[in-house]
């Protein structure tokens, strides 16, 4: 074989390799094209069906509205407003026809006939003044001027349209003629439209009729839409935030977010990602061009590739699209200092259950220390005007001594003196702070609350052997108890026992006389107490959720304490000193010769001065009952047990070897985070801060040796790890070998499926928001009022027996004994539109003393009929303000009130108002209280005596037109005013004084009521007497 | 994946929810309104069945209290010389129990619409009292509202699923027309001026039903044949049930007792 023919040039081919890699060159390139158009392009296919679905949609939902607006039309109302409509415009036709003709037939083409001509002169003679204005010689501005004259008065031959002869007309003529051919016409239009008047408002009704009447999208929305779909591109559609850098392409697919129609996943051929947002409102107040997708929802806005990546379901991305259940999570981190918010329930529920159920007692977060915060800030603005005045101080010295010194010249002195004059001047003014701030640290002290009740009572509230058993499992003793579940042992449970009955503070309490348990049930069920407390167990439960049940009290608890305690659950066994961090004993008292006595009126500590805690520290308020009537309840709740109870005996619990022991399991298990303890005042919280949880890489959540077991079954997120947590809080010691101490202390809260989602939003929304200031809820005007109200709201669970917003349910509405008709008007008022309703400073009044009265408290100060009473919370004033201004701002209420001045009475017209009130025809004085005793006995409405310091006259006049459009199901009727064209008469027949009286009944009313005297109510009864 | 489509879907199931959350009213409003039209049925009391039956009384007659009517002198002079018995139970002289409401309370085919009456039911205050003090009306059905005493009422029904109203009527005041677009047994009625007036009305989405009157028997014609649960409802003693069947032209009893 030659060399040339073992040359592989020669002698092998090429072929095959070429094409087996042009082959794959093709294949590669037809993937790389398929690819590229479609597979990490999942969204041109939805945009392909969403346009599919939606014009077919738009087809059918034609038909149906053109039926709709068919059938309206048909409609005899409907009919008539529509003949009226052309009767009217058919009468007005031949006037208006000839307008029409005289201005287009006449007038137009004259004036554009004229117009040209005049219009060439006047610009010429504006040519030529500017040239005056230009020139500087006197003389060529002269000869200018002259020109100008000339040109106006240069004749012109114009014919107009309609006339035969040519007129001649100079510049004057011409635009006198011209204006007033203008002024016809726009005369005559204003003719025409005076003309039409009638016909144009019956088509305006006529159509306004029409659209009141179709719910969904008129014929006209759907054909704009149509028309509007014809054009439709298959395009990335998205949203961006320039200021944030934010790019959400979601609506690429989700196309029906903000369709002018509703559709919804029926609609759309069964697929749910083009259904439209479910709340238009929301999107309002959020408009997704300034606010996108992604900071709410969450997911990776940019991402189209696929539809896990776009939601952020893939592994590192931190913040995926939250669930349904969780949805509001997204509210949160911008709302993040509220404890309402409106339009999110799960997440609020989730944020009441944080604060009410004690998570706040162990994990801080921020925010929810409201009173603590509040008393560090307050504390350092007091040093630092401290210091502020401090300094002053010296250098008001150091002026005055410089000014006093010969050497200096007068001009400075008098300076010097100045200086120091105005210094003295502000920190006088620094004074006045100081004095506020140092009210606002004592009222703060009241502010302050526990979620359990305090264990330095234990010793008098409650049965020693109770204790232990209760530590066992506090849910196994009482279902749906606030307490949760530790995880115990015996000896745990033993020592803990000692520590809290030893550390208890020793008291005698007066020993009480029995009560009548019957009458006890009573006021119990009807007083208010079932507005927080339930009663009964399993389905037999009534009452409210914010308290504990009380079915089996009498197990548990000491009846000399519980007749205390409903007498005045505020009322302490000693008082307890912050700054000697000691409860005080009547020897304290003793050694400065004072008597054992503290309350509100008697707080400072008599070693110190210090403020003293000297209520409990609950938000039980005081009903204001008699002694015999908090004997009956605690006698009622004393019967309230099971009858085959027994305990065992735990006499060690007097074992002081034990005690040790215990207060280091209890420091050990946080009980000061919810409970007052001997000892613990000063605790730190035990738990970990959570205001950020939600943002905390996933691999610092510590799922011990779960994490791979959350992988495989896809729960590697925060939300998985929340909700097992909070489903079992030992879940991450599974398989751990760890000491006692050493385990996971969070006890067990036994919550339900939807209180897990609940706090599960709540945690999930507590983020390092990364968004900027602008986004956040921090409004500057009576908004934030309402922020800084609902917490107090909710503190003092306001709403179990009050309607605060529109849709709320008070535990009132879910009892069987107030379903009663009967009892239905013995639920407590509604207090929506409370702020539009009184009048601020007597709210103020009322709150700080709902008896309205000093002497006589054991009363209701406005509605006496009411067997539910307003209790005494002892609100602080910083809280009083709150609620106050909480009200005025839900009602848009000017700040500060001033109140309306009305017109005073003429004799004429308090003699016809006196008749009228007593008159058969007007029910009022049969209803509402007036203050006497007896006539009070029948009573079933708000006292007229305190009417005029407590109402605001326009909300008054606005009730007695109709009191159902502010509170429906109220025992107030409508109807008592019927509407004239330019005032409210009264429905009923009036006294023939009322003969020839022009003005309004409902103002006449108002404005008598505004000036009601006991004196003047008296004097109405005695001549009501006899007629009703 | 799969996952996230399952997510999508709630997401859109959730849609549908709150978008469905709108719709009873609307329909409510339809049935209000729609019987005028021709598909309505009136029952065919000539070969449909026929229930017929009488609500006894067991047990001893309770003593109903004298209502205390001291407060109103008006009302008071309505009833000189013997006072007005409250109303909650009135045992007949025959032993059977007074206003007790008795309807079909299903079986009935549930897409068939029925015509409201033309009639105009009444509701007269009088002596301070309800006259009748229990009717019976089928949704959309005109009640009259009259008052023919010389004081002033409200008439306050307080329903659970209607709209709620309470209107004031003065003496001499024209009658006002009102009706309820929802079935509803009972809708207590109140004044609130006069708490012990006390009425209820029985709203019902067919014209099947009755209320017992001094014979304490009722009679509910024209029902198409079938199988029909009949419930008897009475303010103190609540409601009670009977299952029955009836043919064409068939006509049974059933018959109810309470015990006092």
């Amino acid at each position: 074989m030659s060399d040339q023919e073992k040359d592989p040039v020669v002698y092998s081919s090429l072929s095959k390799p070429l094409f087996i890699s042009s082959v794959l060159l093709v294949l590669s390139m037809a993937w790389g094209l398929y690819d590229e158009m479609y597979a990490t392009r999942p969204w041109k296919g939805y945009q392909a069906r969403f346009e599919k679905f939606y014009s077919r949609y738009l087809k059918t939902a034609a038909g149906g509205e053109a039926d709709v607006e068919k059938q309206i039309k048909a409609a005899p109302d409907y009919q008539r407003l529509n003949a009226a409509m052309m009767d009217a415009e058919k009468a007005a036709m031949p006037g208006a026809t000839a307008i029409d003709k005289k201005i287009n037939g006449d007038l137009v083409p004259k004036i554009l006939a004229l117009n040209d001509p005049f219009q060439e002169v006047r610009g010429h003679v504006g040519a030529l003044t500017y040239e005056i204005e230009v020139t500087h010689s006197e003389s060529s501005k002269d000869s200018l001027r002259k020109q100008i004259v000339e040109l106006k008065a240069e004749k012109h031959d114009v014919s107009l349209p309609g006339e035969d002869q040519k007129r001649s007309m100079d510049f004057k003529a011409m635009g006198d003629l011209l204006q007033s051919m203008k002024d016809e016409k726009s005369k005559l239009l204003q003719q025409r439209v005076a003309l039409m008047k009638t016909a144009t408002e019956l088509r305006a009704k006529r159509d306004q009729y029409l659209s009141d009447r179709i719910a969904d999208a008129s014929t006209s929305t759907i054909a704009a839409v149509q028309n509007s779909l014809s054009k439709f591109d298959i395009r990335i559609r998205q949203i961006h935030v320039k200021d944030v850098d934010l790019v959400d392409r979601c609506e690429s697919c989700h196309l029906g977010t903000r369709e002018p129609i509703v559709l919804t996943k029926a609609a759309m051929g069964g697929e749910a990602v083009f259904a439209s947002h479910p709340n238009k409102e929301m999107l309002k107040i959020h408009d997704p061009e300034k606010f996108g997708c992604t900071p709410c929802h969450g997911g990776n806005g940019a991402a189209l590739s696929s539809v896990e990546k776009s939601h952020g379901y893939n592994k590192f991305w931190l913040w995926p699209l939250h669930h349904k259940e969780n949805i509001q999570a997204g509210c949160q981190q911008c709302h993040a200092r509220e404890v309402v918010t409106e339009m999110a329930d799960t997440l609020n529920q989730g944020r009441e259950i944080f604060r009410l159920r004690g998570c706040m007692g162990c994990h801080r977060y921020e925010a929810f220390d409201r009173e603590a915060d509040e008393i560090a800030n307050v504390n350092q603005q007091m040093r630092q005007l401290e210091q502020q005045k401090a300094e002053w101080k010296r250098e008001i010295g150091f002026s005055e001594q410089k000014a006093n010194n010969p050497r200096t010249s007068d001009t400075d002195a008098k300076v010097l003196f100045a200086h120091s004059n105005d210094l003295k001047v502000r920190s006088s003014g620094l004074d006045a702070k100081l004095e506020q701030f140092d009210m606002r640290s004592h009222s703060l002290v009241r502010e302050v609350k526990k979620v359990g009740p305090s264990l330095k009572e234990a010793r008098v509230k409650l049965k020693k052997e109770w204790i232990p058993e209760w530590l066992k499992d506090p849910h196994q003793w009482r279902e749906g108890t606030k307490m949760p579940t530790f995880r115990l042992d015996p000896n745990e449970i033993r020592a803990i026992s000692a520590f809290l009955w030893q550390a208890g503070v020793k008291a005698d309490l007066p020993q009480q006389k029995p009560g009548d348990a019957a009458r006890g049930k009573e006021s119990f069920e009807t007083r208010g107490c079932m507005a927080c407390h339930s009663m009964g167990e399993g389905a037999a439960k009534q009452g409210g959720t914010f308290s504990a049940n009380l079915s089996r009290e009498g197990e548990k608890a000491n009846y000399d304490y519980i007749v205390r305690w409903v007498h005045n659950p505020r009322q302490r066994s000693a008082p307890y000193c912050a700054f000697e961090k000691k409860d005080l004993t009547a020897e304290d008292y003793q050694r400065k010769a004072l008597p054992y006595v503290f309350d509100l009126e008697h707080s400072k500590c008599p070693n110190d001065g210090h403020e003293l805690q000297v209520q409990q520290m609950t938000p039980m308020p005081s009903l204001r009952l008699t002694e015999d009537e908090a004997r009956d309840i605690a006698s009622y709740l004393m019967t309230r047990k099971r009858d085959n109870a027994t305990y065992a005996n735990a006499d060690y619990m007097d074992d002081p070897n034990l005690k040790n022991q215990g207060i280091a399991l209890v420091r050990n298990y946080g009980c000061a985070g919810c409970h007052e303890i001997a000892g613990l005042e000063e605790e730190q919280r035990i738990g970990t801060e959570l205001t950020k949880e939600g943002s905390k890489p996933t691999e610092r959540l510590d799922f011990a040796l779960l994490g791979h077991k959350a992988e495989a079954e896809d729960w590697y997120t925060h939300k998985g790890f929340f909700e097992h947590k909070l489903e079992n809080p030992a879940v991450y010691d599974t398989g751990k070998e760890k000491a006692k101490q050493d385990r996971l202390k969070m006890p067990n809260f036994n919550l339900s499926k939807p209180e897990i989602d609940a706090v599960t939003t709540f945690l999930e929304g507590s983020v390092d928001a990364g968004v900027p200031a602008r986004y956040f809820y921090n409004p500057t005007d009576q908004r934030q009022d309402i922020i800084d109200g609902w917490w107090v709201v909710r503190k003092y669970n306001c709403m179990g027996c009050h309607k605060v917003h529109v849709g709320q349910m008070t535990t009132f509405d879910t009892m069987t004994k107030y379903l009663d008709p009967d009892w239905k008007d013995q639920r407590p008022p509604t207090l929506i539109g409370e702020g539009a309703r009184v009048n601020p400073e007597w709210l103020m009044r009322f709150l700080n003393n709902p008896a309205l009265s000093e002497t006589d408290t054991n009363r209701d100060g406005v509605r006496q009929y009411l067997k539910a009473r307003m209790p005494t919370f002892s609100f602080s004033d910083g809280e009083i303000r709150k609620i106050v201004r909480f009200f005025e701002a839900l009602s848009s209420q000017a700040q500060p009130f001033i109140a309306e001045k009305l017109d005073p009475l003429t004799d004429q017209e308090r003699t016809m108002a006196r008749q009228l009130f007593t008159s058969e025809g007007a029910p009022c004085l049969k209803c509402h209280m007036t203050g006497d005793v007896k006539h009070d006995s029948h009573a079933t409405a708000p006292n007229f005596t305190v009417a005029k310091d407590r109402l605001k006259p326009g909300w008054t006049k606005r009730w007695m037109l109709d009191p159902a459009l502010m509170s429906p199901g109220t025992a107030m009727p409508s109807g008592l005013f019927r509407h004239e064209p330019d005032r409210y008469v009264f429905t009923g027949p009036t006294p023939p004084s009322f003969n020839g009286y022009t003005k309004d009944h409902a103002d006449l009313l108002v404005r008598y009521m505004f000036q009601f005297t006991p004196e003047e109510l008296a004097r109405l009864r005695s001549s009501a007497g006899a007629g009703n | 994946m799969t996952k996230i489509w399952m997510g999508a879907v709630l997401a859109g199931s959730l849609t549908l929810i709150s978008c469905g959350g709108d719709k009873p009213p609307e329909t409510a409003k339809t049935e209000a309104t729609a019987p005028a039209g021709g598909a309505a049925a009136m029952p065919d009391e000539a070969n449909g069945g026929t229930v017929t039956g009488k609500v006894a009384f067991a047990g001893e007659k309770p003593k109903m209290a004298t209502l205390d009517m001291s407060a109103n002198p008006a009302c008071e002079r309505a009833h000189k010389g013997s006072g007005q018995k409250s109303e909650e139970v009135v045992v007949n002289e025959n032993g059977t129990l007074k206003y007790t409401f008795v309807w079909v309370k299903s079986g009935l085919p549930a897409d068939k619409q029925w015509a409201v009456p033309t009639s105009t039911m009444s509701l007269d205050q009088n002596g301070c009292m309800y006259k009748p003090h229990m009717i019976g009306i089928m949704t959309g059905q005109n009640i009259e509202v009259k008052n023919s005493d010389p004081t002033n009422h409200n008439i306050h029904p307080m329903p659970t699923v209607n709209a709620d109203w309470n209107e004031s009527q003065s003496p001499g005041q024209a009658p006002m027309m009102k009706t309820f677009a929802r079935q509803e047994v009972m809708i207590p009625v109140k004044c609130n001026v006069h708490p012990w007036m006390r009425s209820y009305i029985g709203v019902v989405g067919h014209p099947f039903f009755a209320v017992t009157g001094d014979d304490g028997t009722f009679t509910i014609k024209g029902l198409p044949p079938g199988t029909y649960v009949i419930q008897t409802w009475h303010e103190k003693y609540g409601p009670m049930e009977q299952t029955v069947t009836v043919g064409a032209k068939e006509s049974k009893t059933v018959d109810f007792s309470y015990k006092g």
